[in-house]
């Protein structure tokens, strides 16, 4: 019941929240000097005529506080409105955010099923060569940049051609098998999923190993081992309970980054996701679709750190007492 | 030890990667340098013209081309986010346009090497004065098999384009002293279009794509919110009903768009069988130009227009690869740079231009000096890598309207100074500029920040005015405040900037040159200005323009055409600067392929082929 009211408490928290987000976004938006017309007014053969039915089209004809009172109450109605060449947002979005699910439900999958082992194995045998090889692999991990990482990868697709030059599937997709169709979307997500892999696991690992070492450090873990307690239940029962809570909030942040995380390796991999679209939609000032990711980010973001909370209450019996 | 061990590891992992860096720069190094030999302009012998043929009472369209294979796909693409539309009258871009074009046919096209207007979907046309009598062909089939007609035509240009539905920038350029032109159907297989008065460019304009009237004509009367979103991204593929030589099979967000074969096509072979020769055509949709280079180089896209740095690199593994280069010569681009004529007050008394700027700028022996002292070759070789023409002219080089007379010259900064010298301009110990009044000769120059093109340019052309002596401040900004600087709020000095155009129409440039268009940079009026006193030349350039357009007949107009470019070729109100060169490159498998300086090397998609391996 208790769980039941904080969370109603904390969603009505969101409200202004939301709101604020998207009157800063909207004004930034709109005061920018991207002109979604300029390419139109520079072309000798759009009439003058022309360019004005497409101002009232897209509302550029009224005042900024005008458009975000349209903007808000058709938001708030559920619909997004149409992007600047009039296709409904909701269809965009609906058209990639499978894919980009697909891709980092894929890497978060992996790299928390690889991440947390190599994380906890480290940390127990810390200082061994193991554990160094795993250091120096993970700080490269981390250090490298994920488009540079994302253009080494596809160049050594065109080098080698064992792999496809970015996409999702084949130009022949349609014709093929299931067997075949799955195949054709594995090749094809083996190069931006070991992008994103790479970078994620690095930081999931050296995040587990710092925890768990810290924990092993502590003084009932040396009075579990002191009783004599077996070395696998000291870690299993008392030391990975007490390591994993920083880790959950990690997973709201992961939750938050499952449709925005992958921008940059979509866009290099030519991937037909959500990333892909906003990078668009915000280089030609497409205010419906740009407001529309942006509220879609900070909802994610908002949900991810709920998730986040309330699985630590359920797990951890200290915040459930301080309430 | 273990530390060592470690050590050595991080060494041997650094050198590896350093070794990979060291490769590819060695790499870039051979590629640069000898790109002249690709500048050579293609001589294609094209084949004869398509000829009508009459078979079992359907007059097909036979090409000419050699007979080749069926079977096949060509993969080619498309930069940026997609088509918009499947609409033809919907399209504003040129991606969107480009689909609709392979979809659905035009009555006329355009002959790939000399430009003449030749009928395609109609089998004749006449011209008589304002009359423009189309003949079509009989028994030809829309790809649901209903059959082709004069009320698909009427109905398309009547209750679509003069009504106004969808794109309506063809209507726009179409209406003359506030009229538009008439149509009237003369019998089953013949219409007869009327202009209100002559009006050349009308012949072209009949390219527009003609809609099936049973498809298009339920969506026409659900009202023009209903006819833009008709035919959209969404639409099922097997609801089209076309003309052209391939239809849509799948549409694909951010991947690719797939055409299939028209089996109803009205072109056929030499042999007598329907064309296109390919089954499917695809283009894959990519975001940038880098991605699509990968894609080419790792065989996913069959053709490719190459530019900078790539074209030599290209060009050298060209005779052990697959595929052939070719230039199709100049863009249809240009590149010109613009001094603010502009003498007049904006509405507080306030002059857009600083008064003394405007005596440097009005005086034609400044922007003649300033002419003279560009160096267009040193540009064409550092910012087109080579891959570029000097331009002198405001129509391209590959137009046909080109005034052949208005000679290319060299860089030439003694007579600069001579011309400079000539009104007043002295040089202080320095070889700092003034003009007579002791002004110090200072101004801003702009370009659109981003475009690292004309930025390069912006900084060659600031060397060479400062070796003239004059300060030139390059301020690139931002696209939008750039488009407002010039076209509402004319206070800027000078500018580079591109514009693009037609090789084959000079009209579609009214907007520049007429004195009160929209786009009359170099002394742009304000609606409320369009009875300010108008320069003799700009009064020269409106006669022009206007009568150009009412002539009928290609080499009078031609007349028209070439004394408007002698005009900025002696005022200078724009200087043009280079023309880049297209180049692209196809795999050999492909036969008849035939490039055009006008078309491109795709245009005629029905008869390209896939030639047998072992030939």
């Amino acid at each position: 019941m208790d769980i039941l009211r904080y969370i109603l408490k904390r969603i009505l928290q969101t409200i202004p929240l939301l709101i604020l987000v998207s009157l800063i976004s909207f004004f930034i938006i709109r005061l920018s000097p991207v002109d979604p017309l300029a390419e139109l007014r520079l072309n000798p053969s759009i009439s003058q005529e022309t360019l004005e039915k497409e101002k009232i089209r897209l509302g550029l004809d009224k005042p900024i506080i005008v458009q975000y009172g349209l903007w808000a109450k058709s938001f708030v109605k559920g619909d997004l409105g149409v992007t600047s060449n009039g296709e409904q947002v909701s269809v965009k979005l609906k058209e990639r955010i499978p894919n980009t699910l697909l891709l980092t439900v894929i890497v978060i999958f992996l790299s928390w099923i690889v991440g947390i082992p190599l994380g906890i194995l480290a940390a127990i045998n810390w200082k061994s060569s193991f554990d160094r090889i795993l250091t120096v692999l993970t700080s490269i991990g981390m250090a490298i940049p994920s488009f540079f990482f994302a253009v080494l990868l596809l160049l050594f697709a065109v080098k080698t051609g064992w792999f496809p030059i970015g996409g999702l599937t084949s130009s022949n997709f349609s014709a093929m098998n299931f067997g075949n169709k799955f195949l054709d979307v594995t090749k094809h997500l083996i190069l931006p999923v070991t992008v994103l892999f790479t970078i994620s696991l690095a930081g999931l690992q050296r995040q587990m190993r710092g925890n768990l070492l810290d924990v092993l450090d502590s003084d009932y873990v040396k009075f579990a081992r002191a009783k004599g307690v077996s070395e696998y239940s000291v870690i299993c029962k008392h030391a990975l309970r007490n390591a994993v809570n920083p880790l959950i909030t990690l997973l709201g942040f992961e939750f938050a980054g499952l449709l925005s995380g992958a921008a940059l390796t979509e866009y290099v991999f030519q991937y037909p996701g959500l990333g892909r679209l906003i990078l668009e939609a915000v280089l030609k000032s497409d205010i419906n679709l740009v407001m529309a990711s942006l509220m879609i980010g900070a909802v994610m973001l908002i949900l991810g750190n709920l998730l986040s909370d309330i699985l630590l209450i359920i797990t951890d019996p200290r915040i459930r007492g301080a309430k | 030890m273990k530390k060592g061990v470690c050590l050595v590891l991080t060494v041997i992992l650094c050198a590896l990667l350093l070794k990979s860096c060291i490769r590819r720069d060695n790499f870039s190094e051979i590629q640069t340098g000898n790109s002249s030999e690709i500048t050579e302009v293609l001589n294609t012998e094209f084949p004869q013209n398509s000829k009508t043929v009459t078979i079992n009472g359907v007059e097909y369209l036979q090409s000419q081309a050699p007979i080749g294979k069926f079977g096949g796909d060509l993969v080619t693409s498309t930069i940026g986010e997609g088509p918009k539309t499947f609409n033809p009258f919907n399209a504003k871009d040129n991606t969107s346009a480009t689909m609709a074009e392979i979809m659905y046919d035009g009555l006329v096209t355009t002959h790939p090497k000399t430009g003449e207007v030749i009928p395609k979907l109609a089998k004749a046309f006449k011209i008589s004065g304002n009359n423009y009598i189309i003949e079509l062909r009989k028994g030809i089939k829309w790809s649901d098999g209903k059959e082709i007609t004069a009320d698909d035509v009427i109905f398309t240009w009547r209750d679509i384009i003069f009504a106004g539905y969808g794109n309506t920038s063809t209507r726009d350029s179409m209406v003359i002293a506030g009229q538009l032109p008439t149509v009237e159907k003369l019998g089953e297989y013949e219409v007869k279009f009327t202009t209100p008065q002559p009006f050349a460019p009308f012949l072209r304009l009949l390219a527009t794509p003609i809609a099936p009237k049973h498809i298009f004509e339920p969506a026409v009367k659900k009202g023009k919110e209903y006819f833009d979103t008709f035919l959209s991204t969404n639409t099922n593929p097997e609801s089209f009903v076309i003309s052209g030589a391939f239809k849509l099979q799948e549409y694909i967000p951010a991947q690719r768009v797939v055409f299939v074969r028209n089996p109803n096509y009205y072109e056929i072979n030499l042999e007598g069988k329907k064309l296109p020769y390919l089954d499917r055509l695809v283009y894959l949709i990519v975001g940038d130009i880098n991605n699509e280079v990968l894609k080419f180089e790792g065989g996913e896209l069959d053709v490719i227009g190459l530019h900078g740095a790539n074209v030599a690199r290209f060009k050298e593994r060209e005779s052990y690869s697959d595929y052939k280069i070719y230039n199709i010569g100049p863009d249809t681009g240009t590149m010109y740079l613009s001094m603010n004529l502009n003498t007049r007050k904006d509405s507080k008394g306030k002059f857009y231009v600083d008064p003394i700027k405007q005596k440097w700028f009005g005086d034609l022996n400044f922007r003649r000096a300033v002419d003279y002292a560009i160096d267009r070759k040193n540009m064409v070789l550092n910012v087109a890598n080579g891959l570029g023409l000097p331009l002198f002219t405001p129509e391209t080089l590959n137009s046909i309207f080109l005034n052949k007379d208005l000679k290319p010259y060299d860089r030439n900064t003694n007579k600069s100074r001579e011309l400079l010298k000539q009104s007043g301009f002295y040089w202080d110990s320095n070889n700092k500029l003034y003009d007579k009044f002791g002004n110090r000769v200072e101004f801003n120059l702009y370009t659109n920040a981003g475009n690292t093109e004309r930025e390069a340019i912006g900084v060659m052309v600031k060397q060479d005015l400062e070796d003239l002596g004059m300060k030139v401040n390059f301020k690139p900004i931002e696209f939008n405040s750039l488009v407002n600087k010039l076209v509402s709020t004319p206070d800027w000095d000078m500018v580079i900037m591109g514009f693009t155009g037609s090789p084959l129409e000079p009209n579609g440039g009214k907007n520049v040159w007429l004195s009160n268009g929209t786009l009359h940079l170099f002394n742009q009026r304000q609606p409320d200005e369009y009875n300010s006193p108008k320069l003799p030349f700009e009064q020269r350039l409106d006669y022009l323009m206007e009568q150009g357009a009412l002539v009928i007949n290609f080499d009078e107009r031609k007349k028209y055409y070439d004394e408007y470019q002698k005009i900025v070729y002696d005022e200078k109100p724009f200087i043009y600067l280079y023309s880049p060169i297209r180049i692209s490159a196809i795999r050999k498998k492909f036969g008849n392929i035939y490039p055009s300086e006008l078309s491109g090397i795709t245009y005629n998609l029905e008869e390209i082929y896939i030639k047998d391996k072992n030939r």
